[in-house]
């Protein structure tokens, strides 16, 4: 194994929430490295925090202040000390995310769902864009199954198809880092398998980096790696299986 | 980019937004209707205030003055001018059939030459018709019939003058405004018809007495003036009706009179008068006079000629611009006055324009104009909270879209602006519907409104109450187009706070809305 720096690191992170007059701590200290190419699983019960260090790591929430310690890295370059406008850039084409419940918009067709991620991050550029974007977008659809469906709305779609969808959409600025969220939690098994092997069929092709937050051992077990997630902390690393990619 | 995507779906995919922009569209078509009526109404009483009096007028009242033969000479020689007239204008009470007595206002004037200047013939009430009027469904005006009759009034009335039955020749006469008498009633359809009224008989006792004014006589009573203001003895004289007028202008129907300014002239003493002056020999009862050769020759008696006068001269300018004609009007005073020392100076006689003369008329229905804008575009500020509590609704609706945008990286700005962008759109929508539907309805305003009438007996505007027969209606483009922007900035600003509501939500916890 080598010793390449990972593309996102977190070293101590907490956050801490408020209900009321309570303060639930839900990070407490949690170190994560992740390399390029890699895809590991987060593996905890509900309520473990997973979701929200994922969305730490996907910059869209911060982590609490203190301890000056905590730090997050993608390719070296600290999450904190980017600016408002930084942090959306990198979200829009840095980082994917896939959510448990898809997050499609119910207006726009399948194909639009999917051009929207490219529209927010190419901004005014987009009209010149337009037509290789929405060929890179029929693309991915048609990978995933769903060339025929382009013009359809989400709410035509099955549960499965909608989450093929919502990887698509994560895909469209070929972000360096997949951020999935139970990406199977709302589906039922079979389907469930069907969206971790065209993540497999992904990355496959193209040694995508991905992070995945599941509480099932079985979903998680399909990564390169697993870390669980307990009390606030990364406790527990399971050894790679044997098909680990990373260099 | 993708604000504008999601504004199309948005705008398409609901029926909220459809409210909120039904909302614009009401409050547009309200404003722009109501401000186009006023207007309307604000042009025609206006134009009825020009009717009477010209562009421009030159007064000096009380004694009136001199030589007006030649300053209207000099003014109609003038190449922006048109026309002018004289006129005098007093006080005076007017008696008429059926012991009705009221105080008018009493302007003599030379009926041709007014006519030139002003629209007189066009007032003169009792003039054949071709056409009903567009209300008068019936055909029940009596102008409408009986044509050499009322041609024959209506010359009557534009010369001020009746033949005399028994020589034929002509003789002074008065035309009347037409609600003066009180004996003329306004009908629904527009027209007039001369009522039978109440009137005390001889005997004290009431009855009814079919009265037509211009088959009457009146007794005008006026009091002459001389130089220095004081009221010398009332005149009275009676003059029979030539026609009645009607303006436009209920306060000057109501109460003036216009009289043949030969026979005013001579009421109120200012026609041309022979003066005898009589020299220092006068006192000597024994004067034989003297020699005419000899210098120092002075008469016992000489005759000298008072000219005539009158206290307006009414003046019609080739241009629309009354302020310009006023200033063509002072330049000739000017020069008249240099040229007749026994005129008023150029600086003390009042020359106003028609506007100036009905400053207070005008001011009061601008107000009035201005106070229903201001009533109608507050109660349009509705319009503003419907879209906000409607966007307000929406956003909320629609957090979990708001975090989804966030999570694929749209800014707060972007957020912001697509909501901002979403209202302007219903603003825009709304305002060309408004606008749109406020063109439809002013432009067919009296036949929606006689629709009205007859399918659901509601009538509005009655012109047996308002003044004129059709409601008043007027678009002016400008106003129209401000309108229109004030609905999309109203919308747009109904959408700020719902914006940056969106704006300011918590990704995380937009996506977890349910």
């Amino acid at each position: 194994m080598t010793t390449t720096p990972p593309i996102l690191s977190a070293r101590d992170v907490h956050k801490t929430y408020r209900l009321g007059k309570v303060r639930v701590p839900v990070l407490r200290g949690a170190h994560l490295d992740v390399h390029k190419g890699e895809a590991v699983a987060i593996l905890g019960a509900s309520g473990s925090g997973k979701s929200t260090l994922l969305h730490i790591l996907g910059a869209l929430d911060t982590p609490d202040r203190t301890p000056s310690s905590q730090d997050i890295r993608f390719e070296g370059t600290s999450l904190s000390a980017l600016s408002e406008r930084q942090r959306n850039t990198y979200r829009a084409t840095r980082v994917g995310f896939v959510f448990q419940f898809y997050h499609l918009l119910p207006e726009l067709s399948v194909l639009d769902n999917v051009r929207v991620g490219a529209m927010v991050a190419l901004g005014l550029n987009y009209r010149a864009k337009r037509p290789e974007v929405t060929d890179h977008a029929a693309a991915l659809l048609e990978q995933f199954g769903l060339g025929h469906r382009l013009t359809h709305r989400p709410a035509e779609l099955s549960g499965g198809e909608r989450q093929r969808v919502a990887i698509a959409r994560a895909l469209i600025n070929k972000p360096d880092l997949l951020l999935a969220d139970e990406p199977t939690g709302n589906l039922d098994r079979e389907t469930g398998n069907s969206i971790l092997d065209a993540l497999e069929d992904l990355r496959a092709r193209t040694a995508q980096t991905l992070v995945m937050v599941t509480h099932d051992p079985a979903v998680a077990a399909r990564a390169d790696r697993v870390v669980s997630l307990a009390d606030g902390q990364v406790v527990e690393a399971v050894p790679a299986p044997a098909h680990a990619t990373h260099a | 980019m993708y604000q504008r995507l999601l504004t199309r779906r948005y705008l398409t995919s609901k029926v909220m937004p459809l409210l909120a922009a039904l909302a614009v569209v009401l409050c547009t078509a309200m404003v722009l209707i109501s401000w186009s009526v006023m207007g309307g109404f604000l042009k025609n009483l206006m134009e009825s205030g020009r009717t009477l009096i010209g562009d421009v007028s030159i007064n000096w009242p009380n004694a009136g003055f001199a030589h007006y033969e030649d300053l209207i000479q000099r003014l109609e020689a003038h190449p922006e001018i048109d026309a002018a007239s004289p006129m005098i204008e007093t006080a005076g009470m007017l008696a008429l059939p059926g012991d009705r007595l009221v105080r008018v206002i009493v302007r003599g004037i030379d009926g041709p030459s007014y006519a030139a200047v002003t629209t007189y013939e066009d007032t003169l009430y009792w003039q054949p018709l071709e056409d009903p009027l567009p209300k008068d469904d019936a055909r029940r005006d009596w102008r409408l019939e009986n044509h050499t009759r009322w041609q024959r009034t209506f010359n009557n009335g534009l010369t001020l003058t009746e033949p005399d039955p028994a020589t034929g020749e002509p003789r002074p006469a008065v035309v009347i405004g037409i609600e003066t008498s009180g004996y003329n009633f306004r009908q629904p359809a527009g027209f007039i018809i001369p009522g039978i009224p109440l009137v005390p008989g001889a005997d004290g006792v009431m009855g009814q007495l079919p009265i037509f004014l211009p088959d009457e006589k009146v007794t005008l009573h006026v009091l002459p003036i001389d130089s220095s203001g004081r009221g010398i003895e009332m005149v009275t004289r009676i003059l029979p009706v030539a026609n009645e007028f009607r303006s436009g202008l209920y306060e000057i129907d109501k109460q003036t009179v216009l009289v043949n300014l030969r026979a005013l002239q001579s009421m109120l003493n200012m026609d041309e008068a022979r003066r005898v002056i009589e020299g220092p020999a006068a006192a000597d009862p024994f004067a034989l006079g003297g020699d005419e050769a000899d210098p120092n020759f002075e008469p016992i008696q000489r005759v000298e000629i008072d000219p005539a006068r009158v206290t307006d001269i009414v003046v019609l300018g080739r241009q629309d611009d009354a302020r310009l004609t006023q200033q063509y009007v002072l330049d000739v005073y000017a020069e008249f006055a240099a040229a007749h020392p026994d005129v008023p100076r150029a600086d003390a006689i009042f020359i106003k324009t028609w506007e100036d003369q009905n400053a207070t008329m005008i001011a009061a229905v601008k107000k009035e104009t201005a106070l229903v804008l201001f009533i109608f575009s507050f109660i349009s500020l509705t319009a503003v909270f419907l879209v906000l509590a409607i966007f307000w609704a929406m956003v909320s609706e629609k957090t979990r879209d708001v975090g989804i945008l966030r999570a694929i990286g749209a800014s707060r700005t972007g957020i912001a602006w697509l909501w901002l962008r979403y209202g302007l759109a219903i603003g825009v929508v709304g305002s060309i519907f408004g606008l749109a539907l406020a063109y439809t309805i002013v432009y067919n305003i009296n036949t929606i409104h006689d629709w009205m009438g007859q399918a659901l007996g509601i009538s509005i505007w009655d012109p047996a109450v308002y003044y004129f027969t059709e409601i008043p209606s007027r678009v002016n483009h400008l106003h129209a187009a401000i309108i229109g922007l004030g609905g999309m900035l109203a919308s747009t600003l109904g959408a700020l706070w719902p914006a940056l509501r969106a704006a300011r939500m918590n990704p995380v916890r937009a996506l977890r809305f349910e």
